[in-house]
């Protein structure tokens, strides 16, 4: 049985048991969520883990998780509902084959079973067990201006109206999520709705945490290893700093390639996994990659 | 809302104690308002219901709870933690939340009970809280809207104030009539000449080139699906957004104040989004201000906010706070940077660079104005403007009204508004320190043909 998530001790265990590490920060951020019915607004860093928080949310509440990914143009059309035009089409035809069509007619074309659910409505309808499911809107800040006003309203009175049906109500709110990676700054109105909460980098024995929730069998010598180099990675002057996901991604990597510990030329050769952009990678790659490998060393 | 824990489910003793925890929570919320952060009742209202919820024996817990429902950013985060500690280190607050003995002894808790712990911080305003925002004057008038302005005004180096620094406040106050006739004039020339992006979304419009089958279904579902009616749809077009880097060191001193006054006024304008940045050692970002459409308070402001005027000129270091903190936040690969600087830099003009060449990459276009530029002879010889030089698509000169018109035609994307010149180079800066030391590329100035007038530098 699923344990109620009725305290932030409660909300930690639980996301243990699954995998994620969460400090008592976004616990207690999460436990107010749930508790005062608010979205949780998540920012951070690309890569520290803002859409995994709410995969993990939506399996320890034992719900569905639906998800939106934001994008420029993002329309109601897309997010909320559609009309099924050639459903609607055929149907006219074969009433009118039929001989069936007149004025009531016109008004079924525009029943519910002509209507397509995008994730928001689907979100706002719940499960068939009754349960609210968790919404996670990802990326927000990917989505532009338009689409933000437009959630304002659902976001606040959890209802959508469509014109040729009539306002749908959830009867119990669902549990929304957002993310954003702050490409722009969400507009104040927005966050005005939601609770806040910003993802920092893991501490080193936090990391080393997650590496072994989730890399399992992971040597604990190559592990730390890793993390060492990674917290190193961050402190210097990169394009883009490598988040959680790379972490566990290089300690996969290392593992599938049998390293049993960090060389030169290991690091050297498997550098791709961990920075993305090609002058880091030869800003780091050999000197550097010694001298921080002797670093970690030193320190341990 | 309506379902409230701490409320509904308590009985009349802990409804009076709800109530006090309400005055502690709007207590602590003005205080944070005090300090510049943008707190609504709402928030203090969640957060007193929060207190109910949580164990409020646990510092640790209540600060987290705080900090979810009253921050908004990451920025406001260092003041939250700074205000939290000032406000809630009382040990008796604690037993006075919790205790049944409250009741007993209500003279321990007045209603007012957070006034004089506030009292410090509501003082000279801000400024009480000690370094609170890297060393930055903040502003101290009693505007009303002061107070959001504060968490926007960010120092952005993080590097601690430096003696050697000259600092002196400049005067902006004292422009000309002309000099301002003359600032307006050019954002008038500009707005309507903007380069458009093509936003994703659609809007119906007769002359568009796409169908909108969407629509189109749905106006002729009465004809059974018989297409009688067309329907059309185009991409919506937006100004892409600016941001304007503008130098403020001593060798731009002669030129900073036209050059203020033109961006104060593209600020304000609402026709396009524009985020602005002056630097000098260090990054300040003043967008906020600038959009305030009192020019003189505006820039009286950017004087306050600024600490490293008329001083020297890190650009390289400028760049990379840019770069690092701001980009990604502020241009999405689709705006247009505009830096407005001489090019005389005291740093290391590898750093100049690199940072220009990330930069470039990072934006639709580059444009640099030079108040050098239009005199005679110029040449990009200045150690800073050498290195940025090959990563700018349009270089220009910016001494007078003139010769900045041209730069609404740049703007607009019309006649020599070439991307690929800076692009071209950004794709193949090399980092490594070897590689752009022997990267020398031959000077050579973008004149301004149809412009008589650029040769003259203001003043």
């Amino acid at each position: 049985m699923l344990p109620a998530l009725t305290s932030t001790d409660a909300i930690t265990e639980a996301f243990r048991e699954r995998g994620y590490i969460a400090d008592r920060s976004i616990a207690t951020a999460v436990f107010l969520g749930l508790q005062l019915g608010r979205p949780l607004l998540l920012e951070g860093e690309a890569g520290v883990g803002k859409t995994e928080l709410a995969k993990v949310l939506a399996s320890s509440l034992g719900t569905r998780l639906i998800r939106l990914q934001c994008y420029e143009g993002l329309d109601v059309n897309t997010a909320v509902y559609e009309w099924n035009y050639p459903r609607q089409m055929l149907e006219i035809r074969l009433l009118e084959a039929r001989g069936q069509a007149d004025h009531a007619t016109a008004h079924n074309i525009f029943g519910a079973e002509f209507l397509i659910k995008r994730p928001l409505l689907q979100a706002l309808e719940g499960g068939a067990d009754g349960e609210p499911p968790v919404l996670l809107i990802d990326e927000i800040d990917r989505a532009d201006e338009e689409f933000e006003a437009y959630l304002l309203e659902i976001l606040s009175d959890f209802q959508v109206t469509v014109p040729e049906i009539g306002t749908i109500r959830a009867e119990r709110p669902p549990r929304v999520i957002l993310t954003s990676n702050r490409t722009r700054e969400v507009h104040d109105a927005l966050k005005r709705r939601c609770l806040y909460h910003w993802i920092d980098y893991p501490s080193a024995a936090k990391e080393f945490e997650i590496v072994q929730a989730r890399v399992p069998g992971a040597p604990e010598m190559l592990a730390r290893a890793v993390v060492a180099f990674i917290h190193r990675l961050r402190e210097a002057d990169l394009t883009k700093v490598p988040g959680i996901a790379e972490t566990l991604d290089w300690a996969a990597a290392l593992m599938a390639l049998g390293a049993a510990e960090l060389t030169p030329e290991v690091v050297d050769e498997t550098l791709g996994v961990v920075l993305k952009y090609e002058e880091d990678i030869r800003q780091v790659r050999g000197e550097t990659v010694k001298a921080y490998l002797a670093e970690a060393a030193a320190g341990r | 809302m309506s379902h409230d824990p701490a409320i509904v489910a308590s009985g009349p003793r802990e409804a009076v104690d709800g109530h006090r925890v309400l005055q502690r929570a709007v207590g602590f919320g003005r205080a944070l308002r005090k300090a510049g952060l943008a707190v609504d009742l709402s928030s203090e209202i969640d957060f007193a219901r929060a207190l109910g919820i949580v164990d409020i024996g646990d510092r640790e817990l209540v600060r987290a709870a705080g900090a979810a429902v009253f921050t908004r950013r990451r920025d406001d985060r260092p003041v939250y933690d700074r205000v939290f500690d000032h406000y809630w280190r009382r040990p008796s607050l604690q037993p006075n939340l919790e205790g049944p003995g409250a009741e007993q002894r209500p003279e321990a808790v007045p209603a007012d009970q957070g006034v004089p712990q506030e009292a410090p911080l509501s003082g000279d305003e801000r400024s009480d809280l000690p370094d609170d925002r890297g060393g930055m004057p903040i502003p101290t008038d009693g505007d009303a809207d002061e107070d959001e302005l504060a968490p926007d005004v960010v120092t952005i180096s993080p590097d601690a104030y430096s003696h050697s620094e000259t600092i002196r406040h400049r005067d902006f106050d004292r422009m000309t009539a002309q000099e301002l006739r003359d600032a307006e004039r050019l954002v008038d020339l500009l707005e309507p000449r903007l380069e458009l992006r093509r936003t994703r979304r659609y809007e119906l419009h007769r002359h568009g080139r796409r169908l909108a089958s969407r629509q189109m279904f749905r106006r002729n579902l009465a004809t059974g699906g018989e297409v009688l009616e067309w329907v059309w749809r185009r991409h919506v077009r937006r100004p892409r957004p600016l941001v304007v880097l503008c130098d403020i060191s001593g060798s731009m001193e002669r030129h900073s104040r036209l050059l203020l006054r033109f961006i104060q006024a593209l600020s304000a304008s609402s026709a396009v989004k524009t985020e602005s940045f002056v630097f000098g050692t260090r990054l300040t970002r003043v967008t906020r201000i600038m959009k305030d459409r009192n020019r003189d308070r505006a820039l009286a402001k950017v004087a306050d906010a600024v600490t490293d005027w008329a001083g020297g000129t890190r650009i390289g270091e400028s760049f990379r706070d840019f770069n690092h903190r701001w980009a990604r936040r502020t241009l999405r690969t689709s705006g247009v940077v505009i830096v407005v600087s001489d090019g005389w830099d005291r740093g290391d003009p590898r750093l100049v660079e690199l940072e220009t060449a990330r930069l470039r990459r990072n934006c639709h276009r580059l444009v640099w104005l030079n108040p050098l530029a239009g005199t005679p002879g110029y040449q990009p010889l200045a150690a800073g403007m050498r290195a940025a030089y090959p990563y700018i698509d349009d270089f220009l000169a910016a001494g007078t009204v003139a010769s900045l018109e041209r730069l609404g035609e740049i703007l607009a994307g019309g006649r020599g508004a070439d991307t690929r010149r800076g692009s071209e180079a950004a794709a193949h800066v090399a980092p490594s320190p070897d590689a752009i030391r022997t990267f020398a590329p031959p000077p050579k100035v973008v004149r301004t043909p149809q412009d008589p007038f650029a040769a003259r530098p203001l003043e």
